[in-house]
C-alpha cells in the first residue's frame, strides 16, 4: 500500500523541465552570483568588538591615587594605562572583581580583588580596590611596600558571578558582610544610589572593632543620600561597643531577625570563610530557600586541614609535580597543604588562574597521572572534566606524585 | 615575519593543524591522527567543543547550544553521527533520546494552535491530521519527499559527489525537482494546508531561514530525518563527547592546545606553509584545516593578504551570514513535574509566519519566536533532585546587536530575557520566574566572546536554494583557492547544525588524508 503511494509522488514547480533546468544550472548561477559580488573585505565585527570591551583578555592599569582607610587598608584607585595599550576600563556589573597580578621577585601570582567602585566610575575611567593587610601575609606585605602612586598593575577583565540580578533574586537585598568583605556592597550601594541597580540594600556588616570599619564616612553618606534603600548595620565583635548605632558581637539570626525581612529577601554574603561557617548555619533556621543565599566565592583556601576529608595523615609531605605547560616540562615540589596553582606559580611557571576558588574554570589542566585531593566545597568541574581527569589546580591538592598539563595564559 | 622565517628548522612540524576545537575541528583532528598523521589542533579558548559545550553556575551544569543531535538514531540500526561516534571514532560518551518532537505553540489568536507531535512518521501525520482534518495525504507527500531527498543524497554522498545523471534522473525526480526551490513553493505543489504548515515547519528556526527561501533538499530532509530517526542528546552535557574526541586525538598523539589562537595562516604561491599564533611562534605544516568561517579566514587569517583571491571575497560577500542567537539558562529549584512541564522541546511563537518573524529579528526586541528546552524531561538526572533546568533560546539576524555600548549591555540583555520568559509563561501557563535560583544570559556578544565567531554568529551561511548544500558539494573542488587549506564547520559544504559539522570534520579529514597519501606522508 505504502509502496505504491511512493511511486506515486510526483512533484511539479513549474513544469518538469524547466524544474530539471532550475537543478542543472544551480552551480553555474551560484557562480554568477559570487562574480557579481563586492570583492571588498570586511573590516569590521562589532561583537567582537563589544566582547573586547567587556571581557578584555588583560587590562594594563596604573595606580592614580592611593587612601588610607584604616589602619590595615587601603583603597588603590587603578586608571587605565594607556602607555602599555589599554585606553578604556571594560564595565562590569557591581560585585565582580579584577584578578590583579602581582610579580614579588619574580614569582608572578595572581589574587581576586572586588571592585569596590560603582560602574559609572568606570565610565569616568578609575577602578577602586581596597586592600586589607593580612598579618605575615606574603602578598599584602609586597604590596604595602611597593604599590605607590605610579605602579603598573596588569588585571585580568572584570569576572565573577556575585552580582544583583533582577530576574533571579528579590528586589530587598540583604548583604552580609566580614571585614574586607564590605568591598563589593560599596560597588553595589553606589549603583542603587546612582539608579544602575533598582534594589534596596540592608547591610549588616561585621568587623573586629570601630576602627576595622572600612568606609564609615562613606556610607553614612550614602545612606543620608538614600534612606530608603540604604541602611547599614555595624556588628563589633569586640568587648566594648561604644559607636552609636552598632551591635556588639556577631551577626546571629537575632540580629538577622531584628534588621530583616527575611521571607522577601536575598542574601549576598562575602567575607572570610569563618564567617561563612557562622553565618550559614544561623541561617538554617529560616529554611531559606538556596537561591535567595548567594556567596562569593571563597579565594585561597587557608586552612586546608579542616576540609571535609582531608587526608590529614600527608598534611607534612610533599610530592614530585611534573608540569608540562606550552612546550615546557619541569618537575616542581608540591606540598600536600597547598593548592597546585600555588606551586606552580612557587616554580615561577605562571600558570592561568582567576577565582582561585576551583569556580571560574580559568585554570583548568589534564590530570595526567597521579591523585589529588579536591575541595569538595568549591569544585565546580563540568561533569565531564571529572570523567576525563581534568581538575582545576586552584582547588586541587598533591595525594602523590603527579603530572599534568596545563594551557598557557590566553594573549590579547 | 616573512615566510622564510617558517622554514627555520627549530620551529615545530606537523603534517596537519586543525584551527578550532568545535565541532568540525575535533572530528577532523580526531580523524586525520587516527590515520597516523602527526596533528596540531590549536584552540584560543580553554575547552574544546565551540558552541558545544557546558557551564556550572552553582549546582546546575547548563548545555550551551544544543537542542537535539541530528542523525544518531537507535543501535539497531544507527544514524551517521552514531555510526562516526560509535565505529570510526569509537569515543566514550553517552547520548539518550529525546522523548517527543516538540510542543508547538502559536500564540496571535488568528492562529492560536498548541500540538505536541511525536517522533515516528505515521505518528506524527497523524497528530498533524486529528490537528488539521484532512491534511494527511499531502503531509505524507511531503515526508515521501524527505525520504527521497534523503535517498538522493546518500546515492550522491556513495558517488563522492559524482553521480551518474542518468540514475539521478531516473530514481531520484522527486529530489532533482525540488532541489533548485524553497520550502514554501513545494508546500503550495503539495496543496498542505496552511494549519498542517505551520505544524511542519516549526523547524525552521534551526536553519533559520524564513520558509520562503529556505532550501528544501535540506529543509524536508531535516523534517524528515527528525520525524524518522527521533533526536538524542549527551547525557553529560556536549562537553563530554567533545571532551571524548580530545581524549581520542592524544590517544592517537595528536597535540592539543588550549589557550592557543591562531592569528596567521601563512601562505606562499597558493600554498600553505604553517600558521602563526597569537603568542608569536611559527608552527611549520603545508596542511590547515579551518574550523573558522571563510568570512574570519580570509578576512584576517591568511597571510600576506595578497594571496586571498578575490573571488574568496566575492564568495563571502554574496551571501548571508545566518543568525546569531541569544540563550536564557535557568536552573531552577523546583522539578518539571511540579511545575507541570511534561515536554522537552517548545516551540513558541507568536506567528508561524515565518518571513515576518525572521523580519523581525534585526530589532533589538524581544523575539517572536523561542526554542525552549526543559532538559530534566529527557535526562531526568541532569541536575539534583528537587530542581530542573530550563534553557529559552531565540535568534537575532547579525546586526542587531551591533549598537549596544557595553554601559547598556547588561540591561538590554536582561530585559530581552525577561521577554523571553514572560513570553513562555504566558504561552504554557507555567510560572517558572519564583523557581529561579541560577540564570545566565548569552546573547551574539557572548558566542563571539567564547569561539570567536564572525559578530557572534552561530548559524552558517543561510541555505538558500542557490547556495543550499548541493551547489555546495557540487562545487567544493573549484572553491579550493589555497592548496592545502581545507574547511569544516558549520560555515562549511553541509551547512550549519551539530550533524553537519561533525560530518563536515570528516570530509575536511578526508581530502587532508588523500594529499598526506599522496605526498607519502602517511600510508
Amino acid at each position: 500500500m505504502n509502496q505504491k503511494k511512493e511511486k506515486d509522488l510526483d512533484i511539479t514547480i513549474k513544469s518538469t523541465s524547466r524544474d530539471l533546468l532550475a537543478f542543472m544550472k544551480l552551480s553555474a548561477n551560484r557562480k554568477k552570483r559570487f562574480e557579481k559580488a563586492s570583492s571588498d573585505p570586511i573590516k569590521s565585527d562589532p561583537m567582537n568588538e563589544l566582547a573586547t570591551k567587556l571581557h578584555p583578555i588583560r587590562q594594563y592599569l596604573v595606580i592614580e591615587s592611593i587612601k588610607d582607610e584604616t589602619k590595615t587598608t587601603k583603597t588603590f584607585r587603578l586608571v587605565a594605562d594607556n602607555e602599555s595599550g589599554t585606553n578604556e576600563l571594560a564595565y562590569f556589573r557591581p560585585g565582580q572583581y579584577l584578578s590583579l597580578k602581582v610579580n614579588v621577585n619574580g614569582i608572578e601570582i595572581t589574587r581576586p580583588y572586588s571592585i569596590a567602585s560603582s560602574p559609572k566610575d568606570t565610565l569616568k575611567g578609575f577602578y577602586e580596590v581596597t586592600i586589607r593587610k593580612e598579618e605575615n601575609g606574603f602578598l599584602t606585605s609586597y604590596i604595602w611596600e611597593n604599590w605607590k602612586v605610579g605602579t603598573k598593575i596588569e588585571s585580568s577583565g572584570p569576572e565573577g558571578f556575585f552580582y544583583f540580578d533582577r530576574l533571579r533574586d528579590s528586589k530587598q537585598i540583604v548583604g552580609i558582610a566580614g571585614g574586607s568583605g564590605i568591598t563589593p556592597f560599596r560597588s553595589i550601594a553606589k549603583a542603587i544610589t546612582e539608579g544602575i541597580i533598582d534594589a534596596k540594600l540592608t547591610l549588616l556588616y561585621g568587623s573586629s572593632d570601630e576602627e576595622d570599619i572600612i568606609y564609615y564616612n562613606e556610607f553614612k553618606d550614602l545612606e543620608k543620600e538614600n534612606p530608603d534603600k540604604l541602611k547599614i548595620i555595624y556588628i563589633l565583635s569586640c568587648e566594648v561597643v561604644s559607636l552609636e548605632g552598632c551591635e556588639q558581637g556577631f551577626i546571629t539570626a537575632n540580629i538577622i531577625k531584628k534588621y530583616c525581612n527575611i521571607a522577601n529577601s536575598t542574601f549576598f554574603l562575602c567575607g572570610p570563610q569563618i564567617m561563612y561557617n557562622f553565618v550559614e548555619k544561623e541561617l538554617i533556621q529560616f529554611n531559606l530557600p538556596l537561591k535567595r543565599i548567594r556567596r562569593e566565592a571563597f579565594g585561597e583556601v587557608k586552612d586546608v586541614l579542616d576540609l571535609p576529608n582531608f587526608p590529614q595523615e600527608l598534611a607534612e609531605k610533599s610530592f614530585k609535580m611534573t608540569v608540562h605547560i606550552g612546550e615546557v616540562t619541569k618537575e616542581v615540589p608540591a606540598l600536600v597543604t597547598e593548592s597546585l596553582i600555588v606551586a606552580m606559580e612557587r616554580a615561577k611557571l605562571a600558570p592561568p588562574s582567576k577565582c582561585r576558588s576551583g569556580e571560574c574554570g580559568f585554570c583548568r589542566s589534564l590530570l595526567i597521572s597521579g591523585d589529588v585531593y579536591v575541595n569538595p566545597v568549591s569544585d565546580w568541574r563540568r561533569a565531564a572534566d571529572k570523567k576525563f581527569g581534568y581538575i582545576h589546580p586552584c582547588s586541587s591538592y598533591p595525594l602523590s606524585d603527579i603530572e599534568i598539563k596545563v594551557p598557557r595564559k590566553k594573549v590579547n | 615575519m616573512n615566510i622564510t622565517d617558517s622554514k627555520d628548522k627549530n620551529n615545530r612540524a606537523y603534517d596537519a593543524i586543525v584551527i578550532g576545537a568545535g565541532n568540525g575541528g575535533l572530528v577532523a583532528a580526531a580523524r586525520v591522527a587516527m590515520k597516523g598523521a602527526k596533528v596540531l589542533l590549536l584552540e584560543q579558548h580553554n575547552l574544546p567543543g565551540g558552541f558545544a559545550s557546558s557551564f556550572v553556575r552553582g549546582r546546575f551544569e547548563f548545555e550551551t547550544s544544543l537542542h537535539e543531535l541530528y542523525d544518531y538514531s537507535t543501535p539497531e540500526n544507527k544514524g551517521g553521527i552514531r555510526i562516526l561516534f560509535e565505529d570510526r571514532l569509537n569515543i566514550d560518551a553517552d547520548f539518550v533520546p529525546v522523548p517527543e518532537a516538540y510542543r508547538l505553540i502559536v500564540t496571535n489568536p488568528d492562529e492560536k494552535m498548541d500540538v505536541v507531535l511525536p517522533f515516528g512518521v505515521e505518528d506524527f501525520i497523524q497528530a498533524v491530521e486529528k490537528e488539521v482534518p484532512g491534511s494527511e495525504d499531502s503531509v505524507r507527500k511531503f515526508f515521501q519527499l524527505g525520504k527521497e531527498i534523503d535517498e538522493a543524497t546518500t546515492y550522491i554522498g556513495k558517488m563522492r559527489g559524482n553521480p551518474d545523471q542518468d540514475v539521478l534522473l531516473k530514481e531520484h525526480t522527486n529530489f532533482l525537482r525540488t532541489a533548485a526551490y524553497p520550502i514554501d513553493d513545494i508546500q503550495d505543489a503539495l496543496n498542505i494546508p496552511e494549519r498542517a504548515r505551520a505544524i511542519l515547519n516549526a523547524y525552521w528556526l534551526y536553519l533559520g531561514v524564513p520558509t520562503s527561501r529556505v532550501n528544501t533538499t535540506v529543509f524536508a530532509a531535516m523534517v524528515h530525518g527528525y520525524i524518522l530517526k527521533g533526536a538524542y542528546i549527551p547525557k553529560m552535557r556536549s562537553h563530554e563527547y567533545t571532551s571524548a574526541i580530545e581524549a581520542k586525538i592524544r590517544e592517537y598523539n595528536g597535540d592539543v592546545e588550549y589557550n592557543s589562537k591562531v592569528q596567521r595562516i601563512l601562505v606562499n604561491k597558493g600554498k600553505v606553509m604553517g600558521v602563526q599564533t597569537n603568542k608569536g611562534e611559527i608552527i611549520n605544516t603545508n596542511h590547515v584545516i579551518c574550523n573558522a568561517s571563510p568570512t574570519l579566514t580570509y578576512n584576517n587569517l591568511i597571510h600576506p593578504k595578497s594571496e586571498v583571491p578575490e573571488i574568496a571575497f566575492k564568495q563571502i560577500n554574496a551571501r548571508t551570514h545566518g543568525v546569531a542567537t541569544i540563550v536564557v539558562y535557568m536552573g531552577l529549584d523546583t522539578t518539571a513535574e511540579k511545575l507541570g512541564l511534561k515536554d522537552y522541546s517548545y516551540f513558541i511563537c507568536d506567528t508561524m509566519d515565518t518571513d515576518q518573524l525572521y523580519d523581525s529579528l534585526i530589532n533589538l526586541e524581544v523575539p517572536k519566536v523561542q526554542a525552549t528546552l526543559c532538559l530534566n524531561n529527557a535526562i531526568p538526572d541532569c541536575s539534583p533532585p528537587g530542581t530542573c533546568i530550563i534553557s529559552i533560546t531565540s535568534a537575532f539576524r547579525p546586526g542587531a546587536w551591533d549598537n549596544v555600548n557595553p554601559e547598556e549591555y547588561f540591561d538590554v540583555k536582561t530585559k530581552i530575557a525577561d521577554g523571553l520568559i514572560e513570553n513562555f509563561e504566558k504561552a504554557t501557563g507555567v510560572q517558572i520566574r519564583d523557581h529561579i535560583e541560577e540564570i545566565e544570559v548569552a546573547t551574539p556578544q557572548t558566542f563571539s566572546r567564547f569561539t570567536g565567531t564572525y559578530n557572534g554568529v552561530i548559524y552558517g551561511y543561510e541555505l538558500e536554494s542557490w547556495d543550499s548544500i548541493i551547489p555546495r558539494l557540487q562545487s567544493m573542488n573549484d572553491e579550493k583557492y589555497i592548496e592545502g587549506l581545507e574547511f569544516c564547520g558549520g560555515f562549511g559544504k553541509r551547512g550549519h547544525g551539530y550533524s553537519s559539522s561533525l560530518k563536515d570534520g570528516e570530509t575536511a579529514a578526508l581530502f587532508t588524508i588523500q594529499s598526506l597519501m599522496k605526498e607519502g606522508v602517511i600510508k
